[in-house]
């Protein structure tokens, strides 16, 4: 059987990445980190199951930014897949903790890369890199050779993080691949990221458990694809015969505007009468122009999405719907 | 009231020198060290003047990158016009060797310091010493402000991160902060493991029979060699500008260590082919391209032109550390100068 280990196994991508692997046959090793309030609720359907969690799933207290323990755990697993997912990843909190995001989004990967390079058996690994290395770029769509020339403190980390990746690629010879991931959603993207927020706002307006909704920049655009199309990605990646970059991403843009337009059209709601706009919300540097062209993926990997923009965000809405109904 | 400049990096080559430019600019010089058991300030000493004498300008205050809360405190203290963040872990073969070191202190350092910068509430002017490494397997040649990074080191990569950091505290708080991607700088007061100063030592100790061979590495390899000296007036004329931007400091020449090895060798009326080998320990895991930098943006905004040539330069090392060995040997106190 063979054997993964993620970090980062609690977040969005982290869940739908230890289902599909679950289902492949693997056994799943994560971890996690410890915390006062146990919030696993994106595992909590797994964990309670018995015939999975303590026999192909197993979960292990570890940190980033803990190199002993991160280190026991990575020997004592032995993985064949390493999936390093974990990261400080919200971007505009990485304006307000700067220092800690850079350390566990760059000097994170960083250690764990050493450790491996200490490993007889190297497994392959997986760095989920994110668009944000872009930046502002000249050209669009962005493909595997664009620059990288990050605007916020985030994307700085992230590139950092890519280009040593890229080192241990190819001066150490390890199968080590950066999935260069644009955004992507689902019910279970974070509650502060934006497709989350405006999903969950029109369901509860729909319910009447709140009035109206603050935004920043509507115009802002996106290539937007969803989760659980990408951790696909992640995993055909350390399939292929060879450690590439690759690009996922959808290939089309659209606003936060149509986000706002579709979640509350799937409500039934006119979102005029209950969107308002907040200056204090806008990012200092705000990125544009992030496209992706994934033809690359497409080609090696035979990777394509599964779903439409409008059918994700439906889904993210009535998801919240049904939840918020029935809590 | 004269300006008030802090100096990371400043027991270095470039402090050191930077530190004698603005003292002689007027400035009040606050410098951080690190704490260690040997003396590690040898290019300071003559300039570094009693702390209770009233020309005391020099001053220097233990601290570290690794340290956020000591910079804090540093900054809101001393309270600079200017900060030039020049400390690195700066060895590109020792940075695969120790490369989370070199990238919590040549990356995460930058980040501590801009960050302590802006919990001060302070707007000072900030250098942050970017290298031609970046550029690693270049891109284009020359390499200018616009050519994309490729790093090829842990330190290289680190450096990249901080040069991001700095042009995005720059557009996202409007601080005046530069980056000068220096190309290979050299001088006597290099750092001994360096290629070039590893060399000039070694003919100052040939030619006074005290070495016989000397190991090198890559000797085919080429590098854009000027004078430190001149560099960090570029650093300083960066600062002084109305608008911070990002600048190539370089001579546009590029030289290989063979050339470095005959004008330093045969300035003694020596053979290097008699004396150097080859020890393939000294090879980098991965070696950079061409690296010449295009420094015409320096020229034609700050008015900055490099007057040392690479003859010149290694014949200037070359020089000192013969004196310096001279000295040493007639048991007169040496550092190098």
């Amino acid at each position: 059987m063979p054997r993964a280990l993620i970090t980062g196994i609690t977040g969005q991508d982290g869940s739908y990445l230890t289902e599909l692997l679950l289902e492949k046959g693997y056994e799943v090793h994560g971890m996690v980190r410890r915390t006062s309030s146990l919030e696993r609720s994106r595992l909590v359907h797994l964990y309670r199951d018995s015939k999975i969690y303590g026999q192909r799933l197993f979960l292990h207290y570890a940190d980033l930014d803990d190199p002993t323990t991160m280190r026991r755990v990575l020997m004592t697993v032995e993985p064949d897949e390493l999936y390093h997912l974990a990261g400080q990843s919200h971007v505009g909190l990485s304006f307000e903790i700067p220092e800690s995001t850079c350390d566990l989004t760059a000097m994170g990967t960083l250690r764990l890369l050493e450790m491996v390079q200490d490993m007889r058996k190297k497994p392959r690994f997986f760095h989920a890199a994110s668009s944000e290395i872009f930046g502002q770029p000249a050209q669009m769509p962005q493909d595997e050779n664009t620059p990288f020339a990050p605007v916020n403190p985030y994307g700085c980390a992230k590139t950092f993080a890519a280009h040593m990746v890229t080192i241990y690629r190819k001066t150490f010879g390890h199968f080590a691949v950066n999935g260069i991931m644009y955004n992507h959603e689902s019910p279970r993207r974070g509650e502060n990221f934006v497709t989350r927020k405006i999903c969950r706002a029109a369901a509860a307006i729909q319910l009447g458990q709140q009035k109206d909704l603050l935004l920043g920049d509507t115009s802002a655009k996106r290539d937007w694809g969803y989760a659980p199309d990408y951790v696909r990605g992640m995993w055909l990646s350390l399939q292929h015969a060879t450690a590439e970059d690759y690009i996922f991403a959808t290939g089309k843009l659209h606003s936060v505007q149509d986000v706002v337009e579709t979640a509350f059209a799937a409500m039934n709601l006119d979102w005029r009468q209950h969107v308002r706009k907040d200056n204090r919300l806008l990012r200092p540097a705000e990125p544009q122009r992030l496209q992706g062209n994934p033809a690359k993926a497409r080609r090696l990997l035979n990777w394509e999405v599964s779903v439409t923009f409008k059918q994700m965000i439906e889904d993210m809405t009535k998801t919240e719907h049904a939840q918020l109904a029935g809590a | 009231m004269s300006k008030k400049a802090l100096v990371t990096g400043i027991t270095g080559q470039d402090g050191s020198y930077l530190a004698e430019l603005l003292l002689a600019k007027g400035y009040e010089v606050h410098g951080i060290i690190r704490r260690a058991s040997s003396f590690n300030t040898q290019r300071l000493e003559h300039i570094y003047s009693d702390p209770h004498s009233p020309k005391h300008k020099l001053i220097l205050h233990y601290g570290d990158l690794s340290d956020a809360s000591g910079l804090s405190r540093l900054i809101a203290k001393i309270q600079p016009d200017e900060v030039y963040n020049l400390a690195a872990q700066s060895h590109v073969r020792v940075s695969f060797d120790a490369p989370e070191y070199t990238a919590d202190i040549v990356g995460t350092g930058t980040i501590r310091l801009l960050e302590a910068i802006r919990e001060v509430g302070l707007k000072p002017r900030f250098y942050q010493a970017s290298s031609s490494e970046m550029y690693g397997k270049v891109m284009e040649v020359p390499q200018t402000e616009t050519t994309p990074f490729y790093p090829r080191s842990p330190y290289a990569c680190a450096k990249v991160y901080s040069y991001w950091i700095t042009v995005n505290y720059r557009e996202s708080y409007g601080l005046h902060a530069s980056n000068g991607i220096l190309f290979n700088h050299e001088s006597p007061r290099r750092g001994e493991t360096f290629v070039t100063r590893k060399i000039t030592r070694a003919v100052a100790a040939i030619k006074l029979g005290r070495q016989d061979k000397l190991f090198l590495g890559n000797i085919d390899s080429k590098r854009d060699w000027g004078f430190a000296k001149e560099y960090v007036e570029a650093m300083w004329l960066m600062l002084q500008q109305p608008e911070p931007d990002d600048y190539v400091i370089a001579t546009g020449e590029t030289h290989s260590v063979r050339e470095f090895l005959e004008v330093s060798f045969g300035h003694l009326g020596l053979d290097w082919k008699k004396h150097v080998e080859i020890d393939p320990r000294y090879y980098r895991p991965a070696e950079v391209d061409l690296l010449i930098g295009d420094p015409s943006k320096a020229k034609k905004k700050l008015g900055w032109v490099p007057k040392v040539t690479f003859t010149e330069l290694a014949k200037l090392m070359v020089d000192a550390d013969l004196k310096d060995l001279q000295d040493q040997l007639a048991g007169k106190v040496a550092h190098s100068e």
